[in-house]
């Protein structure tokens, strides 16, 4: 297995229209796990298609190793893909769908036999190999799908939402079991996905596209975590972050103008605001502390609708347009109606630039 | 007094089953979810009520009367489906005012003006009501959709899927918003969904179908506490509930040894299974517990029941996935805090909560009890 490098990748379809991807570097090392993520039209699907060598390249370099492989031909690129869409080929069996990519290189019979035997252990498909694609479960074939993808031993293995056909009780399992096989063999592998729960649960790291520009390139958790911006915060996390509007009042607090949403700024809430009097304030639902009694640092609110949802319980607190939501643990404590006072750790608050939308951090 | 009654219905497509005796009843002002994996017989069920479908057998009553044979026209229903086809060229207004401008109405102009203002205020689209719309957003569409079915003051609404089409983000905040919208308008509503967090968060019961047939009535407590058989666990909670054989080695009052996961461990069992439990010889009972009541420690403290190896581990921000082997190679999930990290391959303690855990009938797959009381009415 190998690094892959972009370097200041642009695609441009046409002159007058917006680059699909806009000048994108990203480092893979060898062995690890990233993941491309973005809403439809972001770029991720274009810039693995670039790195396939199935698209041009409009400026910029795609490194496999140390080599510049912009014009290398699609066949010679040493990456491994396989799509959404399986293709396997149905009269043949699945040693011959796996064999028939060597055989066309022109590598001998006995290589051939000694790879199949040896993919198709790493992917658990050895009792599979007489079989043809039609008597496979999904789940096989997508394992199947991977194997022909990595037996011809890729430099770069790309999978291009592998899982996004499946159904969630399979997705969940065959998540695990690619997250396993990476474990197992670190194979440098770029994954294209707008489930943000895979590209989570799967990468090392995770670049987070949007109209083709990178706007994160890092660990799951720290992106998650520590967002760059309004749109990663945004994007990542289900249910969503609460994101709205708030000033800073003559009082000292941040408000929601209109409504009864005022929290008190603390000095660290100080600091990151700095000269700003308007910015975006966001808060994961987990984060946002339900208590029946009111604190000199809570926030009052009516509770205006409730989700039981087994294990969890989430309430949802109305401030005219915005209901603000949180979640937590399963109690029958509150009903729509109810009166409660809101309280947020400091670490779990994020406030956004209004106009760039970059999250503020403490000077 | 708009009660809904499903009597037996029944509807054969050829001789693929849409739905089979399926009967429950809506009460008055109630909303009831439909929920189940696709092809269950859910919209089928909800066409048999619309009358858009005839069945083969079976009865409906709304509020006490038979509405079988009736015209969808006729039947006071208003439903709302998953592509809302609403009219691009109009306002809003004029979307929500159109079933009330239908000759069969007749609805003076100024009570059409009344009507649609009550409802854009519940619906929070008053400022909305000149705009076109093209010039919505999903969610504004989606409120002045149902918008427009409410107008009608139906005595029943059918809504088929309505939140399918919004993406995941933007379905949760929807959802809670109709179940707010739903507290102020109070009419008998049937949901039709297979998405588990909304028949849950909305309905007030849930009826459970699968291949046509009836699983399971019951309050989102009872369905996700008191499942009726495996195949009902199975579809609430993400990741999935797990199901684990357990040979009975031995009992002890209200207490059983379980074999699990290849090693022993004792737990309160409920008195009745543990008296159907004796008639067997080679007693066993399949063992269902959610992701999140697995405990995982990092250290043994001598009161940990079992062994596991860390499988895989996935994040997902708050929480985080482990997927665990036991001694014997029984593969565990469980879901738990995001702030720790569990490497591949590392040894590791887990237990279990006695208390939540499900048990089944390894044969029949059918519910036989849990410990804890919650999803009884009496907890």
């Amino acid at each position: 297995m190998a690094e892959l490098t972009l370097k200041q990748l642009v695609k441009q379809y046409q002159p007058n229209l917006p680059k699909a991807v806009d000048q994108v570097d990203l480092a893979v090392r060898d062995g690890e796990f990233i993941a491309l993520l973005g809403p439809s039209g972001c770029g991720k699907s274009t810039s693995l298609r670039m790195i396939a060598g199935l698209e041009s390249v409009t400026s910029g370099d795609i490194l496999i190793g140390k080599k510049v492989v912009n014009n290398v031909h699609p066949k010679d690129r040493g990456v491994g893909l396989a799509f959404e869409n399986y293709a396997l080929y149905p009269p043949l069996t699945v040693r011959d769908n796996l064999a028939f990519n060597l055989k066309a290189h022109g590598v001998s019979a006995e290589e051939t036999g000694k790879r199949v035997k040896e993919i198709s252990k790493y992917l658990h498909i050895e009792d599979l190999l007489e079989l043809k694609p039609a008597a496979l479960s999904s789940g096989q074939k997508q394992r199947v799908n991977i194997a022909r993808a990595l037996i011809r031993r890729p430099a770069v293995l790309l999978l291009d939402e592998p899982l996004s056909h499946l159904d969630a009780a399979l997705r969940v399992q065959m998540r695990t079991e690619i997250k396993r096989l990476h474990t197992e063999q670190r194979f440098t592998t770029v994954i294209v996905t707008h489930d943000q729960l895979e590209a989570m649960a799967l990468a090392d790291r995770i670049a987070v596209l949007n109209d083709g520009k990178l706007q994160q390139f890092d660990t799951p958790l720290e992106v998650f975590n520590h967002p760059a911006n309004e749109f990663v915060a945004g994007f990542l996390g289900e249910p969503p972050m609460n994101i709205f509007t708030v000033e800073r009042s003559a009082n000292g607090s941040l408000v929601s103008p209109g409504t009864e949403f005022a929290l008190p700024i603390t000095d660290h809430v100080d600091r990151l605001l700095g000269h700003r009097s308007k910015v975006k304030f966001g808060i994961r639902p987990w984060g946002v502390k339900v208590r029946p009694e009111n604190t000199p640092q809570s926030v009052p609110g009516t509770v205006s609708v409730v989700e039981n949802l087994g294990d969890e319980t989430r309430v949802g607190i109305r401030y005219n347009d915005l209901l603000l939501m949180s979640s937590i643990p399963a109690t029958k404590r509150y009903q729509p109606g109810s009166r409660v006072h809101l309280t947020f750790n400091d670490e779990d608050l994020n406030l956004f630039d209004l106009e760039s939308g970059e999250r503020l951090i403490a000077a | 007094m708009a009660s809904v009654e499903v009597q037996g219905l029944t509807k054969w497509y050829g001789k693929r089953r849409g739905v089979e005796d399926v009967s429950f009843t809506v009460h008055d002002k109630e909303f009831l979810a439909i929920f189940g994996p696709a092809g269950a017989g859910k919209t089928t069920t909800l066409n048999l009520i619309s009358g858009t479908v005839t069945p083969n057998q079976g009865s409906v009553r709304i509020g006490g009367k038979s509405i079988d044979g009736l015209e969808p026209a006729e039947r006071n229903v208003a439903m709302v489906f998953e592509s809302y086809a609403l009219y691009p060229q109009l306002s809003v207004f004029e979307n929500m005012a159109f079933p009330l401008k239908s000759p069969k109405f007749k609805v003076p102009e100024a009570e059409v003006k009344q009507r649609v203002m009550r409802v854009a205020q519940v619906m929070k689209i008053d400022h909305l009501l000149d705009r076109k719309i093209q010039a919505l957003s999903n969610g504004q569409r989606q409120r002045t959709a149902l918008g427009r079915a409410l107008v009608r003051n139906p005595q029943v609404f059918l809504l088929d899927e309505p939140l399918s089409h919004l993406d995941a983000k933007l379905r949760h905040l929807m959802r809670a918003e109709l179940k707010e919208m739903r507290q102020q308008l109070g009419t008998t509503t049937i949901y039709v969904t297979h998405d588990y967090l909304e028949a849950m968060s909305l309905g007030d019961r849930i009826v459970i179908l699968s291949d046509g047939r009836v699983q399971q009535i019951g309050t989102p407590d009872e369905v996700y506490f008191r499942p009726a058989n495996t195949a009902v666990a199975r579809l609430f909670g993400d990741p999935e509930i797990n199901l684990v054989e357990a040979s009975v080695q031995k009992s002890a009052g209200d207490r059983l040894t379980l074999q699990m996961f290849g090693e022993k461990g004792t737990m309160p069992v409920p008195r009745e299974i543990i008296d159907g439990l004796r008639a067997s010889a080679q007693p066993k009972l399949l063992v269902g517990f959610r992701p999140a009541d697995v405990e995982l420690r990092t250290a043994g403290n001598g009161q940990t029941d079992y062994t596991g190896v860390v499988y895989s581990f996935e994040p997902l921000g708050t929480k985080s996935i482990v997927t665990l082997d036991g001694v014997d190679g029984t593969r565990v999930r469980a879901l738990v805090d995001g702030r720790n990290l569990y490497e591949p391959d590392r040894r590791i303690q887990f237990a279990l909560r006695p208390e939540r855990l499900i048990f089944f009938d390894p044969e029949t797959k059918q519910f036989l009890g849990r410990e804890e009381k919650v999803g009884t009415g009496v907890e």
